[in-house]
């Protein structure tokens, strides 16, 4: 894995970028920073921004024009924009110390010489004196400043100009007039900022606007004499300082001012909920206070963005940014590496690659697929934790085998139309598959495929399983004759979208709602749809359950945000129970009205906190609620009895499934153990194993005292312990089971 | 959950069990730790407690890494 595979993925994302009132400001400047700084009064920090910003703080806090203000984002929410310049002042009258620092860097051999000691010479001569490049200013005048001495406010300049030349070796030669470039030729290179109406030595018309050279390669022009404005000729000499440096270290001159082209704005954000704020005016005409400047520096949003990191629950757990995110995908799997960190494995399976990130991004950066190459890459090397998904896999297994049955529709070779409910429609409620099927086979003459599309093994990362479970699909497929698959889950589709592009699928509920026949039960007065987070981009799916809730005579409403996770996307329940259990109460209180959804993950992760909710089939088909949430031997169960009923009408034989030795067995267990014994994924038929296995070969403890047995049983991935007791023939109660996932050798 | 707490006997060798370091694995990594375990054929106890509290979180731990 390179760093571009994982950073492709984020590229887009323009978090850090500085914000649009810094790409309008001839200096660049951090205005963000400064202004933060300055609200939080740490005066000396605010001083050093804006003077390496600017070079000469007092000069340009007296003649900026402030196109900064112009692009400030406040001003799009009605408010006026940052008073910039007036807490520019309000800085340098409360920063205490304001000499510059010392250079301790050695001394370069290069000599540059600047002609002419106005604002463009003068800022080009600090800069390449801060590298400590030999620097001799020519100007013909007797003292430094050029148009600034015409200024009323000229003697603060000039101490200001002193100043920050303090600390710097710089010759100036004044009173010395420059004719002719061949009296400079002891110098490496030559900057010529003239100023308005100066000598160009005939070489304006070779200028080069982004580089400031010339046809002469050692000489460079810039500033007022190319008709800048006296800020633009300040910025323009350090620029052009740049450029020199470039040309004495590689002879030539080349761009490094930064990757942002100079006509590049940079990023309107949507500030939603940002209230007013009006601008702090000055007590004291004369300007603000220390308090008076923090107030208003305070209303600085400090635009950057970070909408996906607000919107999201796991984003704003982890508090990474998406850069920060792909730089870690990368170290992280980079296993061999020295510079491994695994700082972000539980971020990466904490994710329910919901693509909301996505949707709420300005530029469509999505986090999912990051995390996505990031199990897949893990998986690949074995150094994923496999316990975080091996229940789903497991339950997926026994979907795609035990639970598997395909057929066109009795007596018929192909069809035009399969069912495909999914996996989980018929392990949660049987009567959704089954009334389906009914329709489907009544109308559209189908066939059916039970399986499951692979979704646990996308998630898991397991690149192997799930391309063997499509190719099952499309061999299956293929001997139907290629049937279109009606769909009745949005994680199928998408899934069969993304790697059977060849097959054509189309949603059950478009195909109920364009039914006249079907008239949904009204159950409420009015229900919220709550759409999947893969029914992103599906638009006639959503639109076809709402004229579904429509027809029912129940007013839909619509949900504040769209396709966000119930919290089952990604298989995160183990990996981070903790963030789970955060969003599957936020999207539970979400809205107060009942829910109606389409997904049978929501509605068992709605129906398990209590909600009032009901899947669309209920309604379409007027389902009586049954128990809101199938355990999890239940919900195998029911995928075995949807099956025998389908096979028993399309072919008419009788599935027998497959019996295992510790099926006979008994277990009473009581309700309130069982239900704890889900949560922790544990299901009866692990304890029946375990207890088989054990009694089998007698391996187990035994308290003789109140007649308990505990046995242990080792799986691939997690070892699960089970304490019993025996309760008559081939019956047993259970007192307690529990997992880890740590495995232990006999002994030392 | 289980009633009291219990004194386990391995069934297969009926024998208490006796404190013994044990290796146990998981992402890669060893640790030995002292649990309980049969003296005669070396089958090892982990109670809930230690699985559900003091493995489980070395385990997510391991999982960090
Ligand atoms: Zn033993």
């Amino acid at each position: 894995m390179k760093p571009e595979d994982a950073r492709q993925h984020t590229d887009r994302c323009f978090r850090g970028e500085p914000a649009t009132c810094s790409f309008a400001c001839p200096f660049r400047m951090d205005i963000r920073s400064f202004l933060d700084r300055v609200a939080r009064g740490r005066w000396p920090a605010a001083y050093r921004v804006l003077r390496d910003a600017v070079i000469f703080p007092v000069v340009v806090s007296a003649l900026c024009d402030q196109p900064c203000r112009s692009a400030c984002q406040r001003t799009l929410l009605g408010d006026e924009a940052l008073e910039i310049r007036e807490l520019e002042v309000a800085c340098l009258r409360n920063v205490k110390e304001r000499k510059p620092e010392r250079y301790v860097i050695p001394p370069k051999k290069e000599r540059v010489a600047v002609v002419g000691a106005g604002p463009s010479g003068l800022s080009c001569a600090l800069a390449l004196a801060q590298k400590r490049f030999g620097v001799t200013v020519l100007e013909r005048e007797k003292g430094w400043g050029g148009r600034l001495l015409e200024h009323p406010r000229f003697t603060e300049f000039d101490e200001d100009i002193g100043l920050q030349f303090s600390a710097l070796e710089v010759e100036f030669r004044f009173g010395t007039v420059v004719s002719d470039l061949a009296q400079l030729s002891e110098f490496d290179a030559v900057y010529i900022a003239t100023g308005a109406g100066g000598n160009a030595f005939g070489l304006e018309a070779s200028w080069d606007d982004q580089l400031y050279s010339t046809e002469q390669p050692r000489v460079f022009l810039g500033g007022e004499l190319c008709g800048s404005s006296v800020m633009e000729a300040l910025a323009a000499g350090r620029e052009a300082s740049l450029s020199i440096e470039v040309f004495l270290q590689t002879g030539k001159a080349a761009a490094t001012f930064g990757r942002f082209p100079r006509e590049y704005r940079g990023h309107i954000l949507p500030h939603e909920g940002v209230p007013p704020a009006p601008a702090v005016r000055p007590a004291d005409p004369s300007g603000y206070s220390g308090e008076e400047a923090r107030a208003e520096a305070a209303r600085c949003m400090q635009c950057d963005c970070n909408i996906c990191m607000e919107a999201c629950e796991m984003l704003r757990l982890f508090r990474k940014d998406p850069h920060k995110i792909a730089v870690e995908v990368y170290t992280d799997t980079h296993v061999n590496a020295p510079f491994s960190s695994h700082t972000i494995t539980r971020q990466v399976y904490s994710c329910n690659v919901c693509g909301y990130c996505g949707g709420v991004c300005p530029v469509g950066v999505d986090i999912g697929p990051l995390m996505q190459l990031s199990r897949r890459v893990r998986l690949s090397a074995g150094v994923h934790p496999a316990a975080l998904h091996d229940f789903w896999l497991r339950e997926m297994d026994f979907a795609v085998s035990e639970g598997a049955f395909s057929s066109p529709p009795a007596g018929q070779e192909a069809c035009a139309y399969a069912f495909y409910p999914g996996c989980q429609l018929g392990a949660s409620n049987p009567g959704h598959v089954l009334r389906s099927w009914d329709f489907l086979a009544a109308r559209h003459d189908a066939g059916v495929m039970l399986g499951c599309c692979g979704a646990p093994a996308y998630w898991a990362g397991d690149e192997e399983r799930l391309r063997a479970n499509i190719e099952g699909i499309r061999r299956t497929w293929a001997g139907m004759g290629r049937p279109v698959l009606v769909c009745a889950c949005a994680t199928c589709r998408t899934v069969l979208a993304g790697f059977l592009p060849e097959i054509r699928t189309v949603s059950l509920y478009e195909l109920l709602a364009d039914a006249e026949e079907v008239r949904p039960v009204r159950r409420w007065p009015e229900a919220a749809v709550f759409d999947p987070c893969a029914a992103r981009g599906g638009d006639r799916m959503e639109a076809a359950v709402r004229a579904l809730v429509s027809r029912s005579g129940t007013v839909c409403v619509e949900p504040g945000e769209k396709n966000r996770c119930c919290g089952h996307g990604g298989h995160i329940y183990l990996a981070n129970p903790g963030l789970y259990g955060e969003i599957v109460q936020n999207r539970t209180e979400a809205d107060p009205r009942p829910y109606v959804v389409y997904c049978a993950n929501c509605r068992e992760v709605f129906a398990s906190q209590g909600k009032e909710c009901a899947h669309i089939l209920d309604l379409a088909f007027d389902l009586p609620a049954r128990d809101p949430v199938p355990g999890l031997d239940e919900k195998r169960a029911n995928i075995l009895a949807v099956k025998k009923e389908l096979m028993k009408k399309m072919t008419g034989a009788d599935f027998e499934p497959e019996a295992r030795e510790w099926d006979a067995l008994t277990l009473v267990i009581d309700e309130a153990l069982r239900r704890n014994l889900d949560r922790k994924l544990i299901s009866g038929n692990d304890i029946k194993e375990a207890i088989w296995r054990a009694e089998s070969a007698g391996d187990k403890f035994l308290d003789p005292e109140t007649g308990a047995s505990l046995c242990s049983m080792v799986k691939e991935v997690i070892t699960y312990w089970v304490e019993y007791r025996g309760s008559g023939a081939g019956a047993y109660e259970i007192l307690d089971a529990y997992s880890h996932r740590m495995r232990f050798g006999r002994e030392e | 959950m289980g009633e009291g707490r219990k004194i386990w006997r391995c069934a297969r060798c009926d024998r208490e069990l006796v404190a013994k370091k044990t290796i146990f694995t998981y992402m890669g990594l060893t640790l030995a730790h002292e649990v309980e375990a049969c003296p005669g054929c070396g089958k090892v106890f982990v109670s809930r407690e230690m699985a559900e509290g003091k493995m489980a979180e070395t385990e997510q731990q391991l999982e960090d890494k």
